[in-house]
This record gives structure tokens, C-alpha cells and sequence, in this order.
């Protein structure tokens, strides 16, 4: 029951690939995540929510946004390609330099 | 006395102690002052390396500085820069482990493991002693089993909760997850282990852990509890498994690898009701823990009663400027007037109920009466509405994911210094007091404001404070440094010692719990680990 369920979802997921986030199955590594999708389990936890500054719609530069997750700076935590693959950083660099300021979050 | 134990050869724990002065120095390939392992040469630290890109790859090792230094950020003091770790190496699999293992054995190269490696205040990755190659379980991420019937899950230690929350909601499994304050990037494992604790009334995470998966130094997989029977079924159903129960060691350690863990998981309750109970005056904490006491051991509270203090609270999502213009700390005033702008006691209570609606109504009745009797202040979330801080601890309280708390970080401008200092005591309101003067006392000697809170878990009274310093500033790294150390010992002289300790102080904090608990580790240590590779240091265990 559970196996056909997970096996329905995994059909699922493939299909919205394109356009959302693949989820993880069991057994299986996480999945290479969207950009928005690592903004919002990572970046968007401090940047949007009261401890970080508002990074979004700054068109910060890819090059800045790369060097400032893989070194940290002062307060903020440094994060390793085991945690952000090189891959995902890539895609959310050139995501944060194009992004929009979300006008739900609130910086500090 | 000696870490080495009953084994003999060379006394690890000396040179340990002699720590940067009695270790060789490493020039140039992971950065200026880093320093090798007592016993290795810059040959075996280049040939174990190599070795390990062998087993996992090239990308997945950093031996240059530049890799390196996502490994070196940390936010406890260390003014001698000698826990950046010299390397990093991230196997992808339980069999790659094994294989790294056996290279470190090779060459008496330590590793240092870490699930996520973000326990910030204690430590990131960086290392206990100079010299290690952080093994990074990062990328071993697979949630390999969740029991929607039995409430559990099997997991490798690079799940973050919030993968595992991902998991639940993208399956319709209506099971709670039980979360530290930094839960979106740490993870079940990790957090276990250190045995670090949760909002929920899950959240003793040791108690709910059920079974491991342990690469020991020889190779060799040791599966606790239920797990190394045949076919087992019941490995996340019944902790204890038959003969000495060993899962515990493990914990705080550096006796194996844990590469796979089981644990429970809370089913969605019908209602959830969170308060937080507001009291205007410091001394105010002894009645409430007195109050709280019964209402934990009897189980009417089931989860953890947090005590927030105002200037906790205020340095999460405030600037230490914006509450006092003094350098010397900041006082019960100062931060009374501005908790009192911003709906804040001096003491914030958080407690939530879970359950039917007619059991939180009746538990609701007891505990009303309780706070009544102390002049507390009960407020629901109704009466809490935009209030961030009450919306900050619901969101726990229900394992939910948030990093508002690593606002603390910033308290003393933008430098990130934090380090968690966290003495127990039984849970007596007269325990309160001269721990409140002793912190404020050693804290104020050294220029550091008093950021607390207290927690009842059940009979234990935990006292968190976070040391807050400005990390950019080498001479008050130093002073919190100095500062740490004797608040160990200070309170190690009370009675009060740590449950947990940042990698700058465990060897200290080991002391304060006598010789012969470390000569027991010791002998465990030299059994299953007799060449000493993996992560000596740990805990104070060589």
C-alpha cells in the first residue's frame, strides 16, 4: 500500500520536475533542488525572517552571492558543497542577482 | 591521568594538551597556522588524502585552503586557532565510511565526523584537537525508512529536518517532527547524539532515538538494539534490544561512526495550544520553577517549560545598541524598560498543550491555577497575536522550522561570536538564584551581558546562556575565551556542571566530572579505537 503510494508520488514528482521541485524518495539521495527551493529551506530562514538583511531584489553579483555562502561572513554561517552542491549554487546565485524583493519578508 | 588508557604506546591525551606548542606545523596547503595531529607527518596527512580521494572521488575532499574554509567557520572563541581541521572528506555511502576509516587507521590520521555539521555555539566543524580531516556525512542523506503505523523513521545522519518535514508533507504522513532552534539546516542524527533536546514533547531526543548503525574504528558494522538480529523487524520498535544496553555510547563520543539512526516521530495532535506566562522581576524565575516542577514530573505540561529571559529574548531579534548606549553589561533596567515596549516580561514562560479538546481544557484549568497562585501572567496566542517572540516559540513547540534564534549572533554588532554555556541542576526553585549571581558575576568580570534561559525538562533544570561577543574583535575573542573557562569551572566547583560543551572546551568541561568517569572512557576508547582516529578530542575522550 505504502510502496504503491510512494511509487504514485515518484510519477508525480518526475512530471512536475519542470516546473517544481522534486521531492525525495525513500532510500534515495535528495534530489539537485531548484533555486527557490534552497532560498526557502536555507537563505530565506534568516534573509526573510527577521535575523538576516533582505537580500532579494538587491541584484546582488552571482560572483558575491557564491563567495559569501561558501566563506560566511561575520554572523552568517558558511555552508559546504555537501550541504549546496556546486551545482545548486550556480542556479541560485544567477537566482538572487535576477530576483524580485519579496515584499512578505522582513530583514534586519 | 593518561587517555591512553590501559593500552599503553604513546600518551595521546599529553600531547593533546600540549595541543599548538607540542605539534608540528603545516605549511601552506590548508592555510596559515594550520597544524598536524600529534604522530602524523605532512606525508601521511598528503597520502591519506589521497587516499580518500580514491575512495570518494575528487570534488568530495578539500585538502586546500580554499576548500577548506567552509570548514573553518565557527562562532565559539578561539583565540589560539588551533580547532580548524586540516582536511575534509564526504563518503556518500556506509561502505566508503568503512573504507575511509581503514585509510585513517593507515596512516594514525584522525577524522572527525559530523552529521551537518551547524551546531553553531558548540563548534560547527571545526575540531576539539589540531590536525583532523573533518569526515562530512553530508551528502549520506537518504531517509531510508518511515513507519506511518509504528510513528517511526530510519535515517542517515545528512537528513536535515527539514528534509524529513519535506518528506512527511509530500506524503500526506501526519507525523510531527521535534526540532532544535536551528532546524531547517541540522538534522536528527547529529542533533541525537550531541543529545540536544527539542520543543515538543518529543523533544528529549535521546529518549526517542530506537537503534543504530555504527561503523566502528576496525571497519566493522555494529547494528544496537534490535538491529543485528536476523531479519530484524522491530529494530525502531524497541530500544533495549537483550544484554547491556550500549546505544549510549555513542552519544557525546568518539567510539564509532553512527551511519544510519532510528527514531519516533509524534503523531499530529488534534489540538495544540501554545502559552507563553509573563513575570515582571528576575527572582520571579524560583517561584515559577517551583510551580512548573510538579506540572513536568506529572506529565500535565508534556513538553519542555522554557523560562526566556528579557535580555535572551531581546537579543534574538534586536541590536545590543538599540537597548543600551553603557560598554559595561547591560543592566536588569535597561533591559526591563525595553522588554516592556515590546510585550515581553523579564521572565517569558513558553509551555504548550497537545491532545483532545477536553484534555487541554482540564489541563489548561490546573495550570491557570498554578500561574495564579505566582502572579503569572497567561497568555494564549489570541492575546500574543504579532507578537514575534510568541510566534517564534508556537513555531517550536509544534516542530517547526525556524533560524531566528541564530539572531543572537548578532546581538554585539556583526562579529558572530556565540557560545552556548549550559550547567544543570535539579529543578528547585532555590537552585536559581545563585546561579543567576554566579553567571552575572563572571560574565561581568570579563564585560559579557547575561543572556539566559532556564528549561525544565522533567527534574533537571538546564540553564542556557549564551555568551555573545563580537568575534571580529581578536581581544574580545580572547575575553570570551577566558570567560568560558571559568564559567565551567565556576559553576563545575557548585555542582553545576555541563551537559554538553563547544569544541573549546571539552577537555574542561570532562574534568569537572572526575577521574574515574574518564579512565572508563578511556578503556572503552582504547578497545575500540586503539590507533585513536576517530576524533580525539571529543568529548574529552582522547
Amino acid at each position: 500500500m505504502r510502496t504503491l503510494h510512494a511509487a504514485a508520488l515518484a510519477v508525480l514528482g518526475l512530471a512536475l520536475a519542470g516546473t517544481a521541485r522534486a521531492g525525495q524518495e525513500l532510500g534515495q539521495t535528495l534530489p539537485q533542488r531548484s533555486p527557490e527551493k534552497v532560498y526557502a529551506s536555507t537563505c530565506g530562514y534568516c534573509h526573510g525572517h527577521n535575523v538576516g538583511p533582505i537580500i532579494l531584489g538587491r541584484h546582488l553579483p552571482a560572483d558575491m552571492v557564491r563567495y559569501m555562502v561558501r566563506h560566511g561572513r561575520l554572523g552568517m554561517p558558511a555552508f559546504r558543497p555537501s550541504e549546496i552542491t556546486d551545482a545548486e549554487l550556480n542556479a541560485l546565485a544567477t537566482w538572487v542577482e535576477k530576483a524580485l524583493r519579496n515584499e512578505k519578508e522582513s530583514g534586519k | 591521568m593518561s587517555g591512553q588508557g590501559i593500552g599503553g604506546g604513546i600518551n595521546r591525551r599529553g600531547l593533546l594538551g600540549a595541543g599548538v606548542a607540542g605539534a608540528a606545523a603545516l605549511a601552506a596547503p590548508t592555510g596559515a597556522g594550520a597544524v598536524l595531529a600529534p604522530g602524523v607527518s605532512r606525508a601521511d596527512l598528503a597520502s591519506a588524502l589521497k587516499a580518500m580521494r580514491a575512495v570518494v572521488g575528487n570534488e568530495w575532499v578539500a585538502g586546500d585552503a580554499d576548500a577548506v574554509a567552509p570548514y573553518e567557520k565557527s562562532y565559539v572563541p578561539d583565540p589560539g586557532g588551533r580547532h580548524a581541521p586540516v582536511g575534509a572528506v564526504c563518503p556518500a555511502s556506509t561502505q566508503e565510511v568503512q573504507a575511509i576509516l581503514k585509510i585513517a587507521n593507515q596512516y594514525r590520521q584522525p577524522v572527525w565526523p559530523v552529521s551537518t555539521g551547524k551546531n553553531m555555539g558548540y563548534g560547527s566543524t571545526t575540531t576539539a584537537a589540531p590536525g583532523q580531516i573533518v569526515l562530512d556525512l553530508k551528502r549520506m542523506n537518504r531517509i531510508i525508512a518511515v513507519d506511518p503505523d509504528l510513528c517511526t523513521a530510519l535515517v542517515e545522519p545528512g537528513v536535515t529536518y527539514q528534509q524529513l518535514r519535506d518528506y512527511l508533507d509530500e506524503h500526506n504522513i501526519p507525523l510531527w517532527i521535534d526540532v532544535p532552534t536551528v532546524g531547517p539546516i541540522v538534522g536528527p542524527v547529529g542533533n541525537t547524539l550531541d543529545r540536544g533536546v527539542g520543543y515538543t514533547p518529543y523533544g528529549e531526543h535521546f529518549m526517542v532515538q530506537c537503534g543504530m548503525e555504527v561503523v566502528l574504528a576496525n571497519g566493522e558494522i555494529l547494528r544496537t538494539g534490535m538491529g543485528s538480529t536476523k531479519n530484524p523487524s522491530a529494530w525502531q520498535a524497541f530500544k533495549w534490544g537483550y544484554g547491556p544496553y550500549i546505544d549510549g555510547i555513542f552519544t557525546q563520543s568518539n567510539f564509532g561512526v553512527v551511519t544510519k539512526m532510528g527514531l519516533w516521530l509524534m503523531p499530529k495532535p488534534p489540538v495544540y495550544k501554545p502559552f507563553v506566562v509573563r513575570h515582571k522581576q528576575v527572582a520571579d524565575v524560583a517561584r515559577i520553577v517551583e510551580a512548573m516542577r510538579p506540572m513536568r514530573i506529572n506529565n500535565i505540561i508534556p513538553n519542555v517549560v522554557l523560562m526566556m529571559s528579557a535580555a535572551y529574548q531581546l537579543a534574538m531579534f534586536h541590536r545590543r545598541g538599540e537597548v543600551t548606549d553603557s560598554t559595561a553589561p547591560v543592566s536588569d533596567e535597561a533591559v526591563a524598560r525595553f522588554a516592556k515596549q515590546h510585550d515581553l516580561g523579564m521572565w517569558n514562560t513558553y509551555f504548550a498543550l497537545y491532545g483532545t479538546e477536553a484534555m487541554v481544557a482540564e489541563n489548561e484549568r490546573i495550570i491557570r491555577g498554578a500561574f495564579a497562585a505566582i502572579d503569572g501572567e497567561v497568555m494564549t496566542a489570541e492575546q500574543m497575536q504579532g507578537n514575534p517572540w510568541f510566534h517564534h516559540h508556537a513555531t517550536l513547540m509544534q516542530g517547526g522550522l525556524s533560524l531566528e534564534e541564530v539572531g543572537l549572533a548578532r546581538w554585539k554588532g556583526n562579529g558572530g561570536g556565540l557560545a552556548w554555556f549550559a550547567p544543570v541542576a535539579p529543578a528547585k526553585g532555590s537552585e536559581t538564584q545563585g546561579q543567576i549571581a554566579l553567571a552575572k558575576e563572571i560574565l561581568g568580570k570579563h564585560g559579557f551581558d547575561y543572556t539566559s534561559a532556564f528549561a525544565i525538562g522533567s527534574r533537571e533544570l538546564h540553564h542556557i546562556i549564551a555568551l555573545l561577543f563580537d568575534k571580529s574583535d581578536p581581544a574580545e575573542e580572547a575575553r570570551a575565551d577566558a570567560c568560558y573557562r571559568e564559567l565551567v569551572t565556576g559553576f563545575g566547583d557548585r555542582g553545576w556542571a555541563s551537559y554538553r560543551t563547544g569544541v573549546q572546551a571539552m577537555d574542561l568541561v570532562a574534568q569537572q566530572y572526575g577521574t574515574a568517569n574518564r579512565q572508563v572512557n578511556a578503556a572503552i576508547k582504547q578497545a575500540l579505537d586503539p590507533n585513536h582516529i576517530i576524533a580525539p578530542g571529543k568529548s574529552g575522550i582522547a
